[in-house]
């Protein structure tokens, strides 16, 4: 060997053993006979051993004999002789130090000057974490897609993109879809673009980066084979524990027919409530007939006869659009009759105005009809008498106050006279008043001393609960 | 006084709504049904006010279907809906824009306001 030659090896081994040591993977050197010359920090780090217990070990023999496997062999003995390199080669082996492990290993010959015989780098990583988390996840996709094949909603597994990563059974049967014609196409691309609605897309797009969940968005069109459906789509984001990447769980529930029995049970409330109508439309238009040859001085009475019976008709309409179910929202429901007496009794042009206020409280529909009764009566009172000018303000208001409920109709008109009272038409209105109040088996509470116009509170005696509380 | 259309096709309420219209010193013409109406409206009369009922024999949104053709025969027409259903808002949204609705059953106080309400608008 020349002392060129010779310089240039010493350079050599020293950059490479620099290079060696800092490489994360595990690294060995073998020579042609397959033993052991070096290995660095990783490899003696990763397999428990140390440089006494290795070089110039063979490297079947290293370790008892642990790497003695047959894979192995088939590489050094059978590939490397007849290739400059191998990469990826997995080797899965029982190492009795650390246990089972999945290894893929490089090999590469190297030949460095002068020397012919050339020795092998073998590159070692250890992958049986990476392997393992796939195999879970392999497993994981199978028990999701046995789960999701069991439910009878058809469904899909969305990617943040809205690709389809999985579909139901049920969804390719019902949709008419083989599974291959998901694979990478996005929802909305399905069918005939049934899916393909803007708001139901503003929302998906919402679902995985804001985690906001889809409840109930109804889609109603013509499905090829299906006819004319109705279906309610659920979205959620659904996340593995320990795994960063998050999908979206996209249902479709069929409520073709729960929608027709609803639209049905509409029309049989439509048809009976316009009938119904008609009919108090018929009883009011006798009062007016009436009305029309009775002396002056008993036509008030008609007339408020006539607008009782279209009060109870209206409170029907609203304790319908209030309801809760089984209660009614109190506050919704002054709002509306405090709409439907400035419609009826004021009109557009009127400078008196009805205001509501009133904490959210339910009551029950039994109740419901006497309660707006009592305001309506109230309010038309002072309607009618508070405001000779035709200017003013009236007030319904309702709280909660310890275990009962205070309803106040205040006026800011001219306030009542003791001898107002006393008066027929009111008197009846006052009497009426009283038997509503009753009814409800509350009380009413003496004006108060000071202020002007006229002040009524009544407290009811828990038949209101807050809104939300659970029905019993 | 205004020529006011009735088109109800309840005759009983049709007659008393005319009766009660006649008391306030308007004139009044009346139909049972859509076709009957628009034959009115074809006509060379003058109606200032159409008062119509929204389910008009069975026909669900007749009296809408009605007010649409009415005001495109004549513009300057007044509407003046009623009905016995609840209105709903997709009721609402066939509804001929700034004209109004009495909900049945109405008192002839409320006919009266909404009457000049429409008619001085």
């Amino acid at each position: 060997m020349s002392d060129n030659v010779r310089r240039e090896k010493a350079v050599y081994d020293i950059v490479a053993s620099d290079i060696v040591e800092t490489v994360p993977s595990a690294l060995i050197v073998l020579d042609r006979n397959l033993n052991i010359t070096s290995a660095n920090r990783a490899f003696y780090q990763t397999f428990r051993t140390s440089a006494d217990e290795t070089e110039g070990c063979h490297i079947y023999d290293l370790g008892n004999r642990q790497w003695d496997i047959p894979s192995l062999r088939t590489l050094l003995e059978s590939v490397i002789p007849h290739r400059a390199s191998v990469e990826g080669f997995e080797v899965e082996h029982d190492f009795p130090t650390i246990g089972r492990r999945t290894m893929l290993v490089n090999a590469r010959k190297i030949f460095r000057p002068g020397d012919h015989d050339g020795f092998i780098l073998l590159a070692i990583e250890d992958v049986s974490e990476e392997r393992a988390a796939r195999a879970e996840s392999k497993r994981n996709l199978q028990v999701t897609q046995s789960i999701v094949d069991t439910i009878r909603d058809p469904l899909v597994v969305l990617e943040h993109d809205m690709t389809i990563v999985t579909a139901s059974k049920a969804f390719l049967t019902i949709f008419g879809i083989t599974e291959a014609e998901t694979h990478g196409r996005r929802v909305f691309e399905l069918g005939q673009h049934q899916w393909d609605v803007p708001a139901l897309r503003h929302l998906m797009e919402k679902v995985l980066p804001e985690n906001k969940p889809i409840e109930d968005f109804e889609i109603e069109d013509d499905f090829p084979g299906l006819g004319r459906r109705v279906f309610n789509l659920n979205a959620r984001k659904i996340s593995q524990p320990g795994n960063h990447t998050s999908r979206m769980l996209l249902v479709f529930e069929d409520i073709t027919d729960r929608k027709q029995r609803e639209r049905d049970a509409l029309s049989l409330t439509n048809e009976i409530s316009h009938r119904i109508k008609n009919n108090l439309q018929v009883i009011v238009g006798l009062i007016a007939y009436e009305a029309r040859s009775t002396a002056q001085p008993f036509v008030q009475g008609y007339k408020a006869m006539q607008a009782r019976i279209a009060a109870i008709a209206q409170l029907y309409d609203l304790i319908s659009q209030s309801s809760h179910g089984r209660t009614i929202a109190v506050d919704a429901y002054l709002r509306e009759i405090a709409k439907t007496m400035s419609a009826s009794l004021l009109g557009n042009a009127s400078d008196i105005e009805i205001k509501v206020k009133a904490e959210s409280l339910d009551i029950d529909p039994d109740r419901a009809v006497p309660f707006g009764l009592l305001v309506n009566e109230l309010a038309t009172n002072a309607i009618k008498h508070a405001f000779p000018d035709g200017k003013g303000r009236v007030v319904l208001s309702v709280e909660q106050v310890g275990d009962q409920i205070e309803l106040t109709v205040a006026d800011d008109g001219v306030g009542m006279k003791d001898k107002d009272a006393a008066k027929t038409p009111e008197k009846r209105g006052s009497d009426y008043v009283a038997i509503f109040v009753r009814q409800l088996g509350g009380t009413i509470l003496s004006p108060p001393s000071e202020g002007t116009g006229t002040i009524v509170r009544i407290r009811i005696p828990l038949l209101l609960v807050p809104s939300g509380t659970p029905s019993p | 006084m205004a020529v006011i259309l009735i088109v109800e096709d309840d005759m009983f309420i049709r007659e008393l709504t005319e009766m009660l219209i006649q008391d306030w010193g308007h004139l009044t013409f009346s139909a049972g049904d859509a076709d009957e109406a628009l034959s009115l409206l074809r006509s060379p009369q003058h109606i200032d006010l159409l008062f119509t009922d929204i389910n008009l024999k069975g026909v669900v949104l007749g009296g809408c279907d009605l007010a649409h053709q009415s005001v495109k025969l004549r513009p300057q027409l007044r509407v003046l809906y009623t009905t016995g259903n609840f209105v709903t808002d997709g009721m609402k949204a066939e509804f001929v824009e700034g004209m109004h609705c009495l909900r049945k059953p109405y008192t002839p106080n409320q006919l009266q306001h909404s009457f000049e309400d429409l008619l001085a608008a």
